[in-house]
């Protein structure tokens, strides 16, 4: 694999959506969907999702819920925004301290030491091996009250004022806290999309992956990037719909990468089983993805991992044309952007 | 209350590199490692970053030795991890079976897997106190028949077979047990197993340490009796 694909990022400038749809007069099913089938490429509103769904398509979403993760710090430096990814344990996070919301840094730090964060006291224990801009924070008290207390969501330096509430960042789905970022693939479903789903007998099964702050990784060097492990669960009623769309050859569609990751790592090579623990499984095309026929996924920056996970799902080449037509019509990227829809070719 | 560990190989390699971690999520440290030069002035660097650390120099397969290591730990407060990482290879550069001198692998034996066991057995009191958890380093050479792996790999396989049934054991005592295998790195010790070759494309006992920050905060219950290789991209706990 390519460590980026060089085209996407010298084609046309892509275009950010700076605020959530609801601020520019839309409702969430109210932004684009583009629907990719094959190399044929459709345009479309995400409330009109049904059209595109073959009957008997089983959806499979994420539940985690968004956390206020992002908290203010200070220490030896001056002040500074201390992200939380994924929690380890009652007092050990990996953690991404920033500058600011726009500019990561790198913040000069060593090994072992502490600063303050949202009232309470805190210890830089380790770099993550390979991703120098995340450590491993020791918290001395509850990082749970520090959330509730100071946490906003993360936001980057896109995203413009009046800056959305959390509540902004939470998809229909959303049941347990535990994401540093919003799983926001399933932003624009709605109660009418769900509606309209169920009409059409289109069920829907759900794991839960907690996700981290967003993959920024290069693979230098051509080797493997480096991915963090994130929290992940497949129920067995989860497990068992998978396996038996795919032996009734029913087409299953992940509502987010966070979902392929999850499916991918609990396959077992024959069938999906009910799994939970951490996963940092690579979804390339050498593997291949196994669990899934398609996906609904927002437009992203084309870091190496979300692009090879694209490229394993619908061939690198119609990922390419995908984005480059997705560009050319001016579609909006990010978290609160518009959706592409990628469905296996018919026949 | 405070958390203790007690490690073993604690002086370099995976050892030194998971007593740093653990110290820097404030867990007083009991350390060992055969040569006293090394392991002194590697526990003197971790105690002036302010943590409390008891360094005991001396061979795991000597029974009092191993006493004293779990009085260290009493003298500390208690031990809530045990890290059986302490190993030795055989005959560098390796051999096959057929050629490896029985002393050798009794010697094998002796460290890498009588040793463990006597300190799980010295430590238990204190492990049980603190509804610890004991982890023993294994290797892929437990399971893979590679050539000239045979004695190193015949105790770790073993090892793994006391890891899993002493998970059995120990359940009802709240101790848990895991085997964890870490996967190829460079240290001293695989720097031994390929003399004179380059093997600076292995990655450094650090890579692990996520896998160790997982490890330590699942509930001992959804992982004692598992097999976890550190370098995986996935570890799962029980369903």
């Amino acid at each position: 694999m390519k460590p980026l694909d060089q085209s996407l990022l010298a084609g046309p400038k892509l275009r950010s959506a700076a605020t959530p749809p609801e601020a520019r007069g839309l409702e969430r099913d109210e932004v684009r969907l583009l629907v990719s089938t094959g190399d044929r490429h459709e345009h479309a509103v995400f409330h009109e999702l049904e059209h595109f769904l073959p009957a008997g398509t089983l959806l499979v979403v994420n539940t985690s819920a968004t956390l206020p993760a992002s908290l203010p710090a200070s220490g030896r430096f001056g002040s500074f925004i201390l992200n939380l990814s994924s929690r380890y344990g009652e007092q050990l996070w990996l953690c991404e301290p920033r500058l600011s919301a726009a500019h990561p840094g790198p913040l000069p730090l060593t090994a072992g030491e502490t600063f303050e964060v949202a009232g309470m006291s805190a210890r830089f224990v380790a770099p993550y091996p390979g991703l120098p801009r995340l450590w491993f924070v020791a918290f001395d008290g509850s990082v749970e009250i520090a959330m509730a207390d100071e946490g906003e969501p993360i936001r980057y330096g896109y995203v413009e004022p009046p800056l959305p509430p959390l509540s902004a960042y939470q998809t229909i789905f959303a049941e347990r806290p535990g994401s540093a970022e919003m799983p926001s693939a399933a932003r624009p479903f709605s109660r009418r999309v769900l509606e309209e789903l169920a009409w059409r007998n289109i069920a829907i099964a759900s794991i839960e992956l907690h996700t981290g702050v967003s993959s920024l990784e290069t693979t230098d060097g051509g080797g493997e990037p480096v991915l963090y492990p994130e929290p992940f669960i497949v129920p067995a009623a989860t497990a068992a719909a998978v396996n038996s769309a795919r032996r009734d050859r029913r087409p299953v569609i992940a509502v987010g990468t966070t979902v392929v990751r999850a499916l991918e790592s609990a396959w077992d090579g024959h069938q999906v089983n009910a799994a939970s623990g951490f996963t940092r499984l690579f979804v390339e095309p050498k593997r291949g993805v196994h669990t899934i026929d398609g996906l609904i996924t927002g437009f992203h920056d084309p870091n190496a991992t979300h692009l090879a996970m694209l490229h394993a799902i619908a061939g690198e080449g119609r990922a390419a044309e995908a984005y480059d037509e997705a560009m050319r019509n001016e579609y909006l990227w990010h978290e609160f952007g518009d959706s592409h829809l990628i469905l296996p070719r018919i026949g | 209350m405070g958390r203790t560990a007690l490690i073993t190989g604690a002086s370099r390699g995976l050892g030194a590199a998971l007593a740093r971690f653990l110290a820097g999520q404030d867990f007083d440290l009991v350390l060992t490692a055969r040569g006293a030069g090394n392991l002194d002035a590697f526990a003197r660097g971790i105690r002036n970053g302010g943590h409390r650390v008891v360094a005991v120099a001396g061979d795991v397969a000597d029974d009092g030795h191993r006493r004293r290591l779990v009085a260290a730990a009493e003298t500390l407060g208690g031990l809530d991890l045990l890290v059986n990482n302490a190993s030795e290879l055989g005959p560098s550069p390796l051999v096959s079976l057929s050629e490896l001198p029985l002393p050798a692998f009794e010697r094998l034996l002796a460290v890498n897997l009588l040793a463990p066991l006597g300190l799980v057995q010295a430590a238990l009191p204190l492990l049980s106190a603190r509804q610890g958890l004991i982890v023993n380093v294994s290797s892929d050479a437990a399971v893979g028949g590679y050539p000239g792996w045979g004695g190193y790999g015949a105790s770790k396989a073993a090892l793994d077979l006391l890891s899993t049934t002493l998970a059995s054991e120990l359940k009802e005592r709240g101790v848990g047990v895991v085997a964890v295998d870490p996967g190829d790195m460079r240290t001293a010790m695989h720097q031994l197993a390929f003399p004179g070759e380059d093997i600076s494309n292995r990655p450094l006992p650090e890579v692990t340490m996520p896998f160790w920050a997982w490890l330590l905060g699942q509930a001992r219950n959804d992982v004692t009796g598992r097999r976890y290789r550190a370098q995986d991209a996935t570890w799962e706990i029980a369903q």
